[in-house]
């Protein structure tokens, strides 16, 4: 079992990434990036001008240096004339600090900014991939590419891009300053620097490689404690403690080695782009010396070269550094490009019909449906249904035999082909999904709560500063409000993470109430009261049959009981639609409906003989929630 | 939170989700104390890494020192002063020990072998040390980077481990996220300490003390003048610090609101999209960016302003080492003198980077000690477990229990909120029982107390005959199969779902358990059978198709006893029906306990427990309730009268 979980933890190390993009990662990454520093472009040209000024400030200062420590040598020279040398020194160093304060200033407030613009980008896009990208993509992956990968990129724009476009033109600067001095000696300073470029390819491509195959080690961890702790219940029941923490050792140990090969790589290049300036000075002391003994040069001029390697240490080390953070960054935008590039598979069309308002008739022709292209049997097969306003249906089925995905596509939760499903004969991938979305009140089958308050939840469809009175009418109809009138905090009360606070029916009710606020034309109810106790649900069915009236009414359910009363009862088996009518003429038919409310006929019965049986126990909420019923 | 925590304090507890602000201080020694333990058994190497710093030090004294010799070459050549490099024009001879110490190397640069002519021997000398000193920094790097990465293994483990064992409450009560963040993030940053943090605070600490010595060594007049400009520096870095602080404390607190809205968003996008709520959304969390955005302009301002403070020093430093030296020292002792002071310098230039390192290292350790202090509520016991009788294998006793999720000691009786009162029964081996009775009667809380999630406050719960007390926990679980309520998925095949990780359930168990829950037929379908890979949360199965399959789970794993928690609200009642018939025959001889709020699910059973208030106030057979003429009894007699007799009479055996 590990072997194999250990195997699909580490996807073939990315030689398709280079293949798939067509583009070194470092240029993609740049092409991309490129939009948004064009937007900031102020910012950088500013910085620009100033790391002119700052590099001609900074190569002066060692000839400065140099001059004054002639004047130090040479005994011609008096002590004031020396110490008015020195002030020149010290204002070259202060101008120099200030223009660095301010391009820092500048670089790093720009990334700030494209860092923001970047996880605008990012948020907005999520919120509009459907929910087929989110069976695919796990929450653990996702977060990490909006955190981690994010900050290696706003790194890339910032320390890196910094350094990448300020080196050259120290460099350039120290150069042609340096060859007022000795032309000679210039040169052999620089012979060293080409290797740089080499270095920066042979250790970059490796970083990069690297750093993606830890990015990636990292995320399966997060992913494996994640999981375990999600499912902990599971966990601890089958007493599976020892077997995960072998797999979370393994990916443990998986992340170790990933991080050590990428630190081993990553501290190579600082260490090495650090010997290149002292290569220089070795080989410019070797001439030097020679130059001055022949009396071709200063002393003081040996002193300014000596100088300049100081000078020129840090910006080669940040060079190496930035090379890192580059590959480090380039590999991060290529990962969220991952998310970026999904184009939003539903979204408006261009020539959505001029729709406002839906009166809420459905029609399914001949609709056929699958998850995905390889998947052996269709979800949906030949559905035919026509569903008029005002109207209501029941939908009821066996296990796995696709009420729910009918439930779904009317609010184009996923993807159905053109000329299949029509409100108010309108294509429904034709409809603005705001005009359809906001037809419709769906309660999903997973009742997922947000960690706000219940007022907050319960208001979620509604416009912001909706009415206590409609907030409460909604709570009242899924006989939620006597839940909350015994809660300490009422309608105040955190719900927690998925509504951890709440029991498993409260959170039912509430999805129900958040969506009983709305005025829909479309009502769909996904199996929504399966963990509510039988008695309540009588109650809800009561409250809920006035707001049935006037709307088009789905629901979506595993027994008949809930389904009895509609208009039109479809009965689902594999996909299809093998019984249709209404629930008197299904039951005459004795067919998979029949036997379905025989054997709820039954259940349905003794759970009122229960609810009688139980004495109404005053259970203070906070008693079922620790009971977690 | 402890086995005692009442719902209403975790719902306080709640109420403060971003608890990155208790952010603060950048050392804290009793934290450094506790991460001790995982440093234990790597000691020889963070001993290793800070004993490298001394020849590092050394070998970087030396290159300045060769420059130094050489121009000193010259201007002696040129019978200028400057002959000897550590002397001082005023006449103040270094300490001896000092000369001592230099003079042989010194002598060694200035008298090249024969075939060597004086530059190009200190040429080589120059580029042999910063070879070395490469190769030695590099080493330094890889060995702290190895301990630390070491070190924090073995934490991320102990943390994972710790968590798995803690006690179910303890994850009502807080969010997945945040035990996920203790695991990995928090762990991240206590590593990053080692590395750039603490290992590197050190190492700067000793070579700026050597520096500082040297040059005094070297000039105690030019160090104090040139050093004059430190104590100016030391109150820069304590303003920044005051000032950053706050900075860094800000942008955590705004960074952590953004990731949770985004993993919220995530996760529920279903509803948002549903709900037409991405433009609000949107705004929202833009206002939260923008904020954040904010935050690090602040930051950033302080950042900037130290770093280019200590540059300024630097240059600044120049100018006075060459005024102050005029005449009282020659050009090579000035040079040593930039050169060390620009080393001196250097550690602070990325003060603010480190600063912030330490802040967020300490931030999550305490964070992780949190976690790590809590006591894990239900503890295995020490003893050596009792022989189980043959006879009672499968046998399930709850004598006298009492239990209250509240706290008991120290509170009267009557405040109690007892949850069960003096519940008694037993289930023989092989008996088929069943609980019923309205939400809060107590249903649930019996099989968490049968499988130890949480202990009894009076009374025994026995399984096999044993006390469920003295059993190890991993061994009382693995007699008990459960169904429960909330069905999780792995991610990884249909096949490890249902075996969960047990290498003796092979590919025959796996199916045979699948089929005798219906399952068999929907698993065959799909793309890639038992091997197709399961989303997260289960999110390509229905509701009612993971209900199923944990189902197969739970016999698959062949436990003598079976616990189902309502389990089929998501299954038809057809499906249901067939689930029991497949129950009926793999369970056969073994033990099952069934809770349900409907009823069909306990159709089988050999004997009905009524509970109600917490108490066991009817319990038998359908046929001896029947004749005790209870509760039950009236019951059944309303349903027939209500009911038209069904077709096929409830199976009760």
């Amino acid at each position: 079992m590990s072997a194999e979980a250990g195997a699909d933890r580490t996807p073939d190390p990315l030689t398709e990434v280079a293949e798939v993009i067509g583009e070194s990662p470092v240029r993609h990454a740049l092409r991309r990036l490129s939009v948004y520093i064009r937007r900031n472009w102020r910012y950088y040209a500013l910085w620009y001008v100033i790391i002119l000024v700052y590099s001609a400030a900074m190569n002066t200062l060692p000839l400065a240096v140099g001059w004054s420590i002639g004047g130090l040598i040479d005994p011609a020279v008096s002590q004031a004339e020396v110490i008015d040398r020195c002030c020149l020194v010290a204002g070259l160093a202060v101008a120099g600090g200030g223009l660095r304060f301010i391009s820092r200033l500048l670089v790093f407030n720009a990334a700030r900014e494209v860092e923001y613009e970047i996880r605008n980008d990012l948020f907005e896009h999520l919120q509009k991939l459907p929910q087929s990208f989110y069976f695919r993509w796990r929450t653990g992956d996702l977060m990490s590419r909006c955190v981690n990968d994010l900050n290696s990129v706003r790194m890339l724009l910032g320390p890196g891009l910094l350094s990448v476009a300020q080196s050259p033109i120290i460099f350039v600067g120290a150069f042609i300053a340096m060859c007022t001095v000795s032309v000679k000696l210039a040169i052999l300073m620089m012979v060293p620097y080409p290797l740089f470029i080499l270095l920066a390819r042979v250790i970059g491509g490796r970083l990069y490689l690297r750093s993606l195959a830890m990015q990636q080690s990292l995320a399966s961890m997060s992913n494996l404690v994640q999981e375990n702790i999600a499912g902990i219940a599971v966990v601890k029941a089958y007493a599976m403690e020892d077997d995960q923490a072998a797999r979370f050792g393994d990916a443990n140990d998986h992340l170790r080695s990933q991080q050590l090969s990428l630190i081993r790589t990553f501290a190579a290049m600082p260490a090495l782009t650090g010997l290149l300036p002292a290569a220089g000075l070795g080989m410019v002391i070797v001439v030097g010396l020679g130059e001055i003994a022949a009396g071709r040069m200063q002393t003081q001029d040996l002193f300014a070269f000596a100088i300049y390697v100081r000078v020129l240490t840090f910006p080669a080390f940040m060079m190496g550094f930035a090379i890192s953070l580059v590959q480090r960054g380039a590999s991060a935008m290529l990962r969220i490009d991952e998310i970026l590039s999904v184009e939003p598979s539903i979204a408006d069309r261009p020539d959505a019909a001029p729709v406002e308002s839906l009166s809420g008739a459905i029609e399914f022709r001949g609709l056929d449906f699958r998850y995905n292209q390889d998947a052996r049997d269709a979800a949906l097969e030949q559905v035919d249904l026509t569903i008029p306003a005002g109207s209501s249906l029941g939908v009821v089925g066996p296990v796995g035999s696709g009420k729910s995905t009918l439930a779904s596509v009317i609010p184009r939760l996923f993807e159905v082909d053109d000329g299949q499903l029509f409100l108010d004969g309108i294509d429904v991938n034709q409809i603005q999904l705001s005009t359809l979305r906001s037809a419709i009140a769906m309660v999903p089958q997973d009742s997922f709560l947000f960690s706000m308050s219940l007022r907050e939840n319960i208001a979620y469809g509604l416009p912001p500063g909706a009415s206590e009175e409609a907030i409460r009418t909604a709570a009242e109809r899924a006989e939620l409000a006597g839940d909350i009138l015994d809660l300490p905090l009422g309608y105040d009360t955190l719900v927690g993470e998925r509504g951890v606070m709440l029991s498993g029916g409260q959170r039912q009710r509430t999805a129900l109430a958040r969506a009983l606020a709305l005025d829909p034309s479309i009502l769909i109810l996904d199996d929504t009261l399966s963990a509510v106790d039988a008695e309540t649900e009588r109650r809800i069915q009561t409250s809920l049959d006035e707001v049935f009236s006037g709307r088009t009414v789905l629901v979506v359910a595993s027994r008949v009981n809930s389904v009895r009363h509609l208009d039109q009862i479809v009965v689902l088996d594999r996909g299809r639609i093998v019984e249709r009518g209404t629930h008197e003429s299904l039951l005459a038919e004795r067919g998979l409906y029949a036997r379905l409310a025989e054997e709820q006929e039954r259940d349905e019965e003794r759970s009122r003989m229960q609810a009688e049986l139980d004495e109404p126990r005053d259970a203070a909420p906070a008693a079922s929630a620790g009971e977690g019923a | 939170m402890s086995a005692t925590a009442r719902p209403e304090e975790r719902v306080e507890s709640e109420m403060d989700p971003h608890e990155e602000e208790a952010l603060g201080r950048a050392y804290d020694g009793r934290l450094l104390l506790r991460l001790w333990p995982y440093i234990r058994p790597y000691r020889a190497q963070v001993t290793a890494t800070i004993l490298i710093v001394f020849p590092m030090f050394l070998l970087e004294l030396a290159p300045a020192t060769v420059v130094a010799v050489g121009i000193n070459q010259i201007l002696d050549a040129r019978e200028m002063p400057g002959t000897e490099v550590l002397v001082e024009s005023e006449g103040w001879t270094p300490d001896a020990s000092l000369r001592e110490f230099f003079t042989p190397a010194l002598e060694w640069m200035n008298n090249p072998p024969d075939m060597f002519s004086n530059e190009i021997w200190l040429g080589m000398i120059f580029l042999v040390v910063t070879a070395l000193l490469t190769v030695l920094s590099y080493g330094h790097q890889i060995l702290m980077a190895t301990t630390g990465q070491n070190a924090m293994r073995d934490l991320r483990r102990h943390v994972f481990e710790h968590i798995s064992r803690l006690h179910m409450s303890f994850f009502d009560s807080i969010p997945v996220g945040r035990l996920v963040t203790r695991a990995t993030n928090d762990v991240e940053n206590v590593t990053e300490m080692f590395s750039q943090g603490l290992v590197a605070l050190i190492t700067d600490i000793f070579k700026m003390a050597g520096y500082a010595v040297v040059l005094f060594l070297l000039s105690p007049k030019l160090t104090l003048w040139t050093f004059a400009i430190v104590p100016i520096l030391g109150i820069a870095a304590v303003i920044f610090r005051l000032k950053v602080r706050e900075a860094f404390r800000a942008v955590r607190v705004k960074i952590a609101r953004i990731n949770t809205h985004i993993q919220e968003t995530v996760t529920g996008m279903k509803v948002v999209q549903l709900f037409n709520r991405e433009e609000r959304n949107f705004s929202d969390f833009d206002r939260m960016n923008a904020d954040h955005r904010d935050a690090w302009h602040q930051s950033i301002k302080y950042d900037s302003l130290l770093f280019s403070t200590i540059e300024m020093a630097t240059g600044i430093t120049m100018a006075v080492i060459i005024a102050v030296g005029t005449g009282i020292a020659e050009a090579g002792l000035i040079y040593i003198f930039i050169d060390y002071m620009q080393r001196f310098f250097m550690p602070l230039r990325d003060l603010s980077a480190k600063y912030s390192v330490m802040q967020s290292a300490m931030a999550s350790s305490e964070r992780i000690f949190e976690v790590l202090d809590m006591e894990p509520g239900v503890a295995d016991p020490v003893e050596e477990m009792p022989e189980t009788p043959d006879a009672m294998r499968g046998r399930v006793e709850f004598d006298h229990v009492w239990f209250s999720y509240g706290k008991t000691e120290g509170r009267a009786e009557e405040d109690i909120d007892w949850i069960l009162r003096d519940v008694s029964f037993v289930v023989e081996p092989g008996e088929k029982v069943a609980f019923v009775g309205a939400t809060g009667a107590g249903k649930t809380t019996i099989i968490k107390l049968l499988t130890r999630l949480y202990d009894v406050d009076r009374g025994v719960v026995r399984v096999d005959g044993i006390d469920v007390r003295d059993m190890p926990q991993q061994s009382l679980r693995r007699r008990i199969a459960s169904v429960l309520q909330d069905v999780f998925l792995f991610s990884g095949s249909i096949a490890r779902n249902i075996a969960l990780g047990r290498e003796d359930l092979d590919e025959v168990a796996v199916h045979r358990a699948a089929k005798a829950v219906e399952a068999h037929g929907f698993i065959e379908r799909l793309p890639d059978g038992y091997a197709t890979e399961v989303f997260e949360r289960g999110a390509n199965f229905s509701t009612g198709q993971r209900q199923i399959l944990s189902f197969a789970r739970a016999l698959a794993h062949r436990a003598h006893i079976l616990v189902l928690d309502e389990a089929t609200s998501a299954i038809d009642t057809e499906t249901e029906a067939a689930i029991q018939r497949g129950i009926h025959v793999l369970m056969e001889g073994k033990t099952a306990i069934a809770i349900a709020h409907r009823l069909s699910t306990i159709r089988d059973v050999d004997r009905i427990h009524v509970l109600a208030g917490g108490r066991l106030v009817e319990s038998g057979a359908h046929s001896t309730l029947l004749a005790a003429d209870g509760h039950y009894a009236r019951l059944y007699r309303l349903q027939s009268e209500q009911v038209e007799a069904p077709e096929t009479p409830a199976k009760l055996a």
